[in-house]
């Protein structure tokens, strides 16, 4: 143990990397709830530590794992096979912004809202916006592919990556993508992006930025019923709108949002919806009209278009301290990430509150409409004797029905160490098989943060067995 | 044939028929609408294999829509415009099938807002070099339930299996559509649109697609002093490819290409390069002066003896064994992408 | 604050509550808010760190250790944390507890030095008003002399402030409003209250000043863990402006220990005198003053006692926007470094997070040298320390004053 981290210090720098044990408890776990053990962490600060330090890794016979902020929910930072953490926070410079192409270097430690920031003045921004946004960096977007309310219209990171240089596990260093449209062979950059660092690291990322919209409208819309809500969502669709972000909170967060908050939403309504629309004046304020005439038609009893900017951020604020509300009414809340088809909203978000009914839990709901993400928020007292039992069942079911209705595991927080069991329910064997291939191909050690996004097993022929360390 | 109410059992016939014929065959040759035949290296002979056809599932609100990858997509554009909307794949050849067209990978004149194609898969079912039947990604618009198989299977010209299915994300057809030209810069033009459909410059006037509210549009083509106009023609040549480059550095291209006596038109912001020539030589003179700007030339039509890419394949390692984890022998569709071929003396001789 | 039962037969260590404790979720969400996560990217420097550390030492048994007691005294109490979790973690509470463990049971030997300097400082020094003022005579010759250290960020002290005490208007009958002078400020810094009670006369009130032992309100003991030796000083500043008239209070980190004397007293009594108790700008605002507009655009720093505790630190730019052309920065109000003493007592951090915030308020200045405001003496002359020209508000306020008032 000590000659790795002394190895990790000769090429690192004295103060770059640890192994108290005090310092390795803080690297235990992400923002999700699986927690394991590190056998070490290092800060890089540049592509060559980080290369340096998955050699040394290699070298000591540990695998390795990427970690940028810490903010992933579905413990896809969590350290499972002692292995050595490598955490980018260092590197985060803003390296190069281009505005003749309308792309960023950055690298990887780089918060996802600095970015945004430092390009604010060109007129330009980073699309992506995870609610977590503030705190997560771009090199944590890349792993999980994350979304964002506005990306609805505008895509996931996905769509907004086109280079990156990457370590793979091995050491080597590789340029995915690149600045052309088309490189010639396999989309190596797509394939990487959302692979939950289980094909490399990523130490500079080629991101694309986006011209601001001239006009930002936002309307507020409430309804006495969640069937009202939803079916405003498909009019809205249908009348050939796609908005710029398109959420849905129900009874219970809006009557706690506005009781934190104060933004103005109505306490009494049975859903909210908050409809954003972007792009050129004329069009946007046809828009509105199109949006109050479906929520006319669906009985919208509040129909409200924020006045200025100070009302719209109120909204949003509302809407993202969704989680800040809900701290008011139990200690702990499970946060969940499923996404079905939005026409089956009505009926699975029916089943969300029966099933958390038969287990005596409340659920509330506060989600991204527009594509169907549903983020089912159990709240509970973590001390009542037996909950987590309960809490886990009714998560359980509550997937399962997403997945019944035509629904994924995952819309955004990623798979990780949590849903990797459930990966079953959704891919047979031999879709598993393909994607083991895919990974083993970019790693063929398994050392870039083994035992993530797949279950034991999902290798034709290879024996279950439980991660050490982890619990769920 | 109504293709908004498939016979599934069907397809799930013709699939499994499918899955024998590439399981048992030595060469798999996936066939489409043959309308991108030649892009990549030409294909060998071997077991032609075709995907079924069909409109599986759509449901308009949901904004998705799956297909049997043998459909045309011409049919896939009629039935989506029956409830107002698209999927902007945009081929040039309305017949090509949608299978066909992921394969190849090549995106439409629309990138510029509406994104590569690979951005509008959800969802890809394929067989494999062992016959078996895999999906990949899932049918909602949003989802990051395991590895982006979809990514890897578009543009991989059927090297990694033979598409079957595809759940593809639609969108509302825009309210009004209008193409304008004008003799300004591109760049200035470009400067002073939001979210144009289409930039396209070959070097002597500026063409643009504008795409939604009908007074968005009015008020763009005043914005820009743009003149209503008809859409712009490909160049035309029997020799036919596309550079791919970085943005910026399009136009300095473009006066390189005229030099060369090739006929181009350059998708503004994109970096895509349409060029054309009435011979093999202008597309290799147009592919030098692509890699004096830092970019390549893809060979998609003429030009036989012309290597399809120009370049090695960058990290050929890695992509080595990505193709070597899904068809290790080399079965399928070998010659489309000759550098990823298992050992390609043998193929030769 | 309740000191859990032990649940297996260890004796828990920290003084802090295990509901306040068990509230973060570990979503992460502080971290950019925290300064001193942003200058180091470790998770050790940071609240979330910062709590899972407590937690092992509370739950799992790991030791109070150096390294523990170092994670600890690195953070600046800012409390920018606090105004960006979504869990309503009181980290403030849950530090100010870990503190007083390690002031109670300190892991290792401070150095006697040290602890002979906090004790002239924090039981000596800042409880005797006289006391502290006859230091400051010291210092000042001192810094004449030129032998105060290099890196104390020390004010350039004044002979002629020092012998000329402020003397407000005399009233009538009642006060319309206290002014709170408080103990270091009133001795290196007088002339922040000379304007601040320029400006409140010319605004028609009636300034009264505390009485006997209405000097040192306690913050710095309450940061430092000291906690009965704060209660002590706030018991005194209580009963030293009796009535009901507002306590104005123009030092940021001040006010925001004054407003929370309800919690640390516990008394009705205290609960009212905190309600009382206003920031300069926040009693400034709702008054007619005689400004004039004077053109010069102002940086306003928000310091953190005002933005994160008081959650007050709009009306600064609201008051300071009647005379100047006010613009804030673009850090989301992240702190400067100053923390009390924790500039003096962790200079390398301090130094780094103010050349952050120095970056920043030059950003908001624009091309020139940015002229700022700040509320709170303590981040006045930190950011001075960096070179930067720093004013109070009331002292901008006061220079805005028209000449020609009418008589009162």
């Amino acid at each position: 143990m000590h000659d790795l981290v002394n190895d990790l210090r000769a090429a690192l720098g004295t103060d770059r990397a640890r192994a108290e044990p005090l310092e390795l408890a803080l690297y235990a776990r992400d923002a999700g709830v699986a927690r394991g053990r590190a056998a070490a962490v290092c800060w890089p600060s540049s592509t060559d530590d980080v290369a340096a330090a998955v050699r040394i890794a290699r070298r000591h016979g540990r695998p390795f794992v990427a970690r940028g902020s810490g903010t992933g929910l579905a413990g896809g930072a969590t350290p499972v096979g002692d292995p050595v953490v490598i955490v980018t926070t260092h590197m985060n410079r803003v390296l190069e912004v281009d505005t003749a192409n309308r792309v960023a270097w950055v690298e990887p430690g780089v918060l996802n809202l600095d970015l945004t920031r430092s390009v604010h003045h060109l007129g330009l921004h980073y699309a992506p916006d995870p609610s977590s946004q503030q705190a997560c960096t771009v090199g944590g977007n890349v792993a999980t592919n994350a979304g964002g309310p506005h990306c609805l219209a505008s895509g996931v990171t996905s769509t907004h990556v086109l280079a990156l240089d990457v370590v793979l596990a091995d050491g080597s260093l590789a340029r995915l993508g690149g600045l052309e449209p088309d490189q010639p062979g396999y989309d190596l950059r797509g394939c990487f992006v959302g692979s939950e660092g289980t094909m490399g690291i990523a130490t500079r990322i080629a991101v694309r930025l986006s011209p601001d919209p001239p006009a930002v409208r936002t309307l507020l819309l409430g309804f006495d019923s969640v069937d009202d809500a939803a079916a405003t969502v498909s009019g809205i669709i249908a009348a050939g709108i796609v908005p710029a972000a398109l959420e849905m909170m129900d009874a219970l967060i809006t009557r706690a949002v506005e009781d934190f908050v104060g933004a103005g939403f109505p306490r009494d309504a049975a859903a909210v919806l908050l409809v954003e629309l972007d792009g050129l004046p004329d069009g946007v304020d046809a828009q509105i009209g199109a949006v109050r005439a479906v929520a006319s038609e669906r009985s919208a009893r509040t129909v409200r278009v924020a006045a200025d900017e100070a009302e719209r951020a109120l909204l949003w604020k509302g809407r993202k301290s969704a989680f800040g509300a809900i701290a008011r009414i139990a200690p702990d809340y499970y946060l969940h990430d499923a996404v079905v088809p939005r026409t089956r909203l009505v009926d699975v978000l029916e089943q969300v509150y029966a099933i958390a009914g038969e287990h005596r839990l409340t659920v509330m709901n506060v989600f991204h409409a527009g594509d169907g993400n549903l983020h089912p928020l159990i709240v509970f007292d973590a001390r009542e004797p037996g909950i987590w039992d309960r809490v886990h069942a009714a998560g359980d079911e509550i997937l399962r029905a997403c997945v019944e209705a035509g629904g994924v595991l995952s819309g955004e927080h990623g798979i990780g160490l949590e849903k990797r069991e459930a990966m079953p329910w959704i891919f047979s064997a031999d879709d598993l098989d393909a994607q083991a291939r895919l990974r083993d191909a970019f790693d063929p050690t398994g050392a870039a943060n083994p035992q993530k996004v797949l279950p034991a097993g999902s290798r034709c022929g290879e024996a279950t067995r439980v991660p050490e360390g982890a619990w769920i | 044939m109504d293709l908004t109410e498939p016979d599934v059992a069907s397809i799930d016939v013709d699939v499994a028929r499918l899955q024998d014929a590439v399981r048992d065959a030595t060469r798999v040759v996936p066939e489409g609408a043959r309308t991108q035949w030649e892009v990549g290296g030409a294909p060998r002979a071997g077991t032609l294999v075709r995907a079924p056809a069909g409109v599986v599932r759509y449901e308009p609100a949901d904004l998705t829509v799956t297909v049997a990858a043998g459909t045309p997509f011409e049919h896939l554009a009629a039935v989506l415009r029956e409830h107002g909307q698209e999927c902007p794949l945009d081929p040039r050849d309305a017949r090509a099938t949608v299978g066909g067209l992921l394969s190849a990978g090549l995106s439409g004149h629309r990138r510029l807002r509406l994104g590569p194609l690979r951005n509008w898969v959800l969802e890809v079912r394929f067989v494999t070099a062992e016959g078996r039947l895999v999906k990949g990604g899932g049918p909602t618009v949003k989802n990051v339930s395991g590895y982006d198989l979809p990514r890897l299977l578009v543009g991989s010209l059927g090297t990694i299996g033979v598409l079957t299915q595809v759940t593809l994300r639609a969108e509302p057809l825009p309210a009004a559509s209008q193409w304008a030209t004008t003799a300004r810069p591109p760049s200035d033009v470009r400067a002073e649109l939001f979210r144009p459909s289409s930039i396209l410059f070959d070097g002597r006037r500026t063409r643009v697609l504008l795409e939604g509210e009908p007074a968005d549009v009015e008020a763009q083509l005043r914005a820009g002093a743009l003149e209503p106009a008809e859409p712009p023609a490909w160049p035309p040549g029997a020799n036919r490819g596309r550079i791919s480059i970085a943005p910026d550095r399009v136009e300095r291209l473009g006066a390189r290409l005229t030099n060369a006596g090739a006929r181009w038109l350059a998708e503004v912001g994109v970096g895509t390069v349409h060029v054309a020539g009435d011979t093999p030589e202008t597309l290799t003179a147009a592919r030098e002066a692509a890699a004096e700007h830092g970019g390549w030339l893809l060979r998609e039509a003429g030009a036989p003896a012309l290597d399809p890419f120009g370049v090695p394949l960058p990290n050929f390692g890695l992509q080595q064994r990505v193709k070597a984890a899904f068809d290790p022998h080399g079965k399928m569709n070998p010659g489309r992408i000759p550098a990823i071929d298992p050992d390609p003396a043998r193929e030769i001789a | 604050m309740t000191t859990p039962a032990p649940t297996d037969g260890r004796v828990a260590l920290l003084h802090v509550d295990d509901d306040d404790l068990a509230a973060c979720v570990a979503c992460g969400l502080c971290l950019p808010h925290c300064p001193t996560y942003r200058v180091t990217g470790l998770e050790a420097a940071s609240p979330r760190g910062r709590i899972t550390a407590m937690r092992a030492v509370q739950w799992d048994g790991a030791a109070l250790d150096a390294t523990f007691a170092q994670y600890m005294e690195e953070c600046v109490q800012c409390r920018g944390c606090e105004a960006a979790c979504p869990s309503s973690v009181p980290f403030g509470r849950l530090m100010e507890g870990a503190r007083a463990t390690l002031q109670e049971q300190p892991p290792v030997k401070r150095s006697p030095l040290r602890g002979v300097a906090e004790w002239f400082g924090f039981r000596v020094l800042l409880p005797r008003h006289w006391l502290l003022l006859a230091f400051t005579w010291l210092l000042l010759v001192a810094q004449r002399l030129r032998i105060v250290p290099k890196g104390v960020a020390l004010p350039r002290l004044s002979a002629r402030s020092l012998v000329r005490p402020l003397r407000p208007a005399p009233a009538a009958g009642e006060v319309d409003a206290y002014l709170f002078t408080g103990c270091v400020m009133d001795a290196w810094q007088r002339d922040v209250h000379r304007a601040a009670l320029e400006v409140m006369e010319a605004g028609g009130a009636a300034v009264g000043l505390a009485g006997r032992g209405g000097d040192c309100c306690g913050a710095l003991h309450v940061h430092a863990g000291r906690i009965d030796e704060a209660r002590r000083l706030a018991t005194r500043v209580v009963a030293s402006m009796p009535g009901d008239a507002p306590v104005v209070v123009d030092s940021a980190g001040c006010g925001a220990a004054m407003k929370d004397y309800g919690h640390l007293i516990d008394t009705p009594e205290a609960r009212a005198f905190a309600a009382r108790v206003r920031d300069f700008a926040e009693w400034a605002r709702e008054r007619h003053l005689p400004l004039e507009l004077t053109g010069r655009r102002v940086v306003v720093q928000d310091p953190c006692h005002l933005r994160h505790v008081q959650r007050a630190a709009s009306f600064t730019h609201e008051v300071l926007a009647r005379a100047y052309d006010v613009t804030g920065t673009d850090d989301d109000g992240l702190c400067c470094g100053a923390g009390g003493v924790y500039a003096v007592v962790q200079p390398e951090l301090a130094g780094a997070i103010r050349a952050r915030k120095v970056e920043a308020l030059q950003r908001a200045a624009g091309d020139t040298a940015p002229l700022v405001a700040s509320a709170n003496p303590g981040c006045l002359m930190h950011l001075r320390g960096a070179g930067v020209d720093v004013r109070h508000p009331a002292e901008l306020l006061a220079a805005a004053l028209k000449k020609e008032r009418p008589p009162l």
